[in-house]
């Protein structure tokens, strides 16, 4: 099996590199959009007995925690009850690794009275953690989505509701009906074709119309010449002929506002349904050309105040609407709501184990009184105490950004290079997976670090301590 | 100059000059990993210790950079 595909696997990497060739020759490269906020999914999909609207990175931590869940019903199955049985092998060896090799690091930072807690703590936020950062090398994620307007939605404090508005902030009809679903199957409409092609259908209309016009005036004439010659029998003479077209405006103008306006009628609804046909095969509903593309113009908001959207897509307001990918799934850790959680709890954690450990003395680290007048610099131990509180503060927002800070511009990274070089962003795939193991264990290290300091006393047994510690 | 594209100059500007101060954190962090690194070349028996307080110094450093961050984003996607 090994010799099998040692031999071919170059094979598929040729063959994935030409693939890649194609793909990127065929398909138009999409500049990102990028957005800070995980997207809201559209109407209709609001969660069940809540109400909160779904985002996408909500989806991908649900995603996440599956999956730990997954790996925690796998390992606890396959691990031996007794020494004697066959060893399970194979994937679940990668787990005892991981927490062999995991459980000797943090006994050798935290490996106090305390150990169990802190390793507990460590290990689950590392593997939350290591699993969400993981999520953006997965294909599809922040790839396939709902295509919708470039928009969002917007409290109305006056009027005491949402509205839909673009991400500049402007103002748009409320409804999302103009969602399509990517199925590969779809035409990128040109604007300029499109333009040309109604250019056509009208210039046809036209001498359809004048075709028709022709037609019947041709009918009248001879009609009005048969009436006229009945009674002198059937000579012709071609000035009469002449004349009778001379003084016929009369009869033309009637004759166009009966058949003639249908034909014409008829050739510009041909013209609409297939404009129509072409829209709803569209890559996008409504002909909106995208800041990528040929014809597009930037918002004015002068020009539009209150532009409807809905009613009519092709209205010359709503044209210039961007249309954007919204991601069924996105990466949890670009959303500082996932962060600042995980940051809190570890901030929470880190003062129960404070608490846990030296009782309520452990607020004396920050309310330090107790030396203010016996020594002379009895002060500085008090804003230094002050100095810590505010440092605790802090480590939510050191530790929330710090995380969001690096997955989110890495999931730019790799949307950029994917657009500069679509057939091999591949290196910075790999930048990014280590990116991601070392994100992860920097939150989990720095939470049992902080776990540890939090449990030593500040005082004079701070020695004493840091011996047993060790 | 329109004024939309004159708000987007300068924040673009702005979320630019912000970010200058990442630059204070890359110096520390290259700093503290430097001299981690040549101590736990001279000692490798304390690779353990320097280590863990390498990395709490590097996180340290890096937290000034992700106020700077901060900041950026903020300039970009909050400010309207």
């Amino acid at each position: 099996m090994n010799s099998f595909w040692n031999g071919k696997r170059r094979f598929v990497a040729l063959l994935m590199f030409l693939a890649g060739v194609f793909v990127a020759l065929r398909v138009p490269p999409v500049i990102p959009f990028i957005q800070l906020p995980g997207e809201n999914f559209p109407e209709g999909f609001d969660m069940p007995f809540v109400d909160i609207r779904w985002t996408n990175t909500m989806v991908g931590s649900v995603i996440v925690w599956i999956v730990l869940l997954l790996f925690v019903v796998y390992v606890s199955r396959r691990r031996p009850k007794d020494g004697n049985e066959v060893p399970p092998g194979g994937f679940y060896y990668l787990f005892e690794v991981l927490f062999e090799g995991l459980m000797g690091f943090v006994g050798g930072i935290a490996g106090g009275r305390h150990f169990r807690l802190i390793f507990n703590m460590f290990m689950t936020i590392f593997l939350v953690v290591l699993m969400a950062n993981w999520m953006e090398l997965v294909p599809g994620v922040d790839t396939i989505g709902f295509i919708h307007p470039h928009v969002k939605e917007k409290y109305d404090a006056d009027k005491d509701e949402y509205k839909v508005v673009t991400t500049d902030g402007y103002e748009i009809y409320q409804g999302f009906l103009g969602i399509s679903y990517v199925n590969g199957q779809c035409d990128w409409i040109s604007p300029a074709d499109e333009a040309a092609a109604d250019a056509a259908a009208l210039a046809n209309a036209e001498s359809a119309k004048l075709a028709v016009m022709d037609e019947l005036a041709v009918k009248a004439a001879y009609a009005r010449y048969k009436a006229e010659h009945n009674g002198h029998g059937d000579e012709v003479h071609e000035e009469d002929a002449g004349d009778d077209h001379g003084d016929d405006d009369h009869a033309d103008i009637a004759v166009e506002s009966d058949e003639a306006s249908a034909a014409y009628d008829e050739v510009l609804a041909a013209r609409e349904a297939e404009k129509q046909a072409r829209r709803d095969r569209s890559c996008y509903t409504g002909v909106a050309p995208g800041p990528w593309q040929e014809g597009y113009e930037p918002y004015d908001k002068s020009k539009a105040k209150d532009i409807s959207l809905h009613p009519d897509p092709s209205a010359e307001e709503a044209k210039r609407v961007p249309w954007v990918v919204l991601p069924f799934v996105r990466v949890p850790s670009t959303d500082l709501n996932m962060t600042l959680t995980l940051a809190l709890i570890a901030f929470v954690m880190i003062q129960f184990i404070g608490f846990k450990a030296l009782g309520i003395g452990y607020l004396t680290k920050f309310f330090n009184f107790s030396t203010l007048f016996k020594s002379p610099l009895g002060g500085i131990d008090v804003a230094v105490g002050l100095l810590e509180l505010i440092g605790d503060f802090a480590k939510i927002l050191s530790f929330s950004f710090r995380l969001l800070g690096n997955i989110f511009a890495g999931s730019i990274l790799l949307f950029v290079m994917s657009f500069l070089v679509p057939i091999l962003p591949w290196p910075f795939f790999i930048l990014e997976f280590f990116v991601g193991v070392i994100q992860a264990l920097v939150f989990a290290l720095l939470t049992a670090i902080f776990m540890n300091l939090a449990t030593i006393s500040h005082h004079h047994d701070d020695d004493h301590d840091h011996a047993e510690a060790h | 100059m329109d004024p939309q594209s004159t708000i987007i100059l300068g924040k673009a500007i702005g979320a630019g000059l912000a970010m200058i101060g990442a630059a204070g954190g890359g110096i520390g962090i290259g700093l503290s990993v430097g001299g981690a690194v040549q101590a736990m070349g001279r000692n490798p028996d304390h690779t353990a210790t320097i280590q863990t307080n390498m990395i709490l110094g590097v996180a340290f450093a890096e937290a000034v950079a992700i106020y700077a961050l901060v900041v950026s984003l903020i300039i970009l996607f909050v400010l309207n």
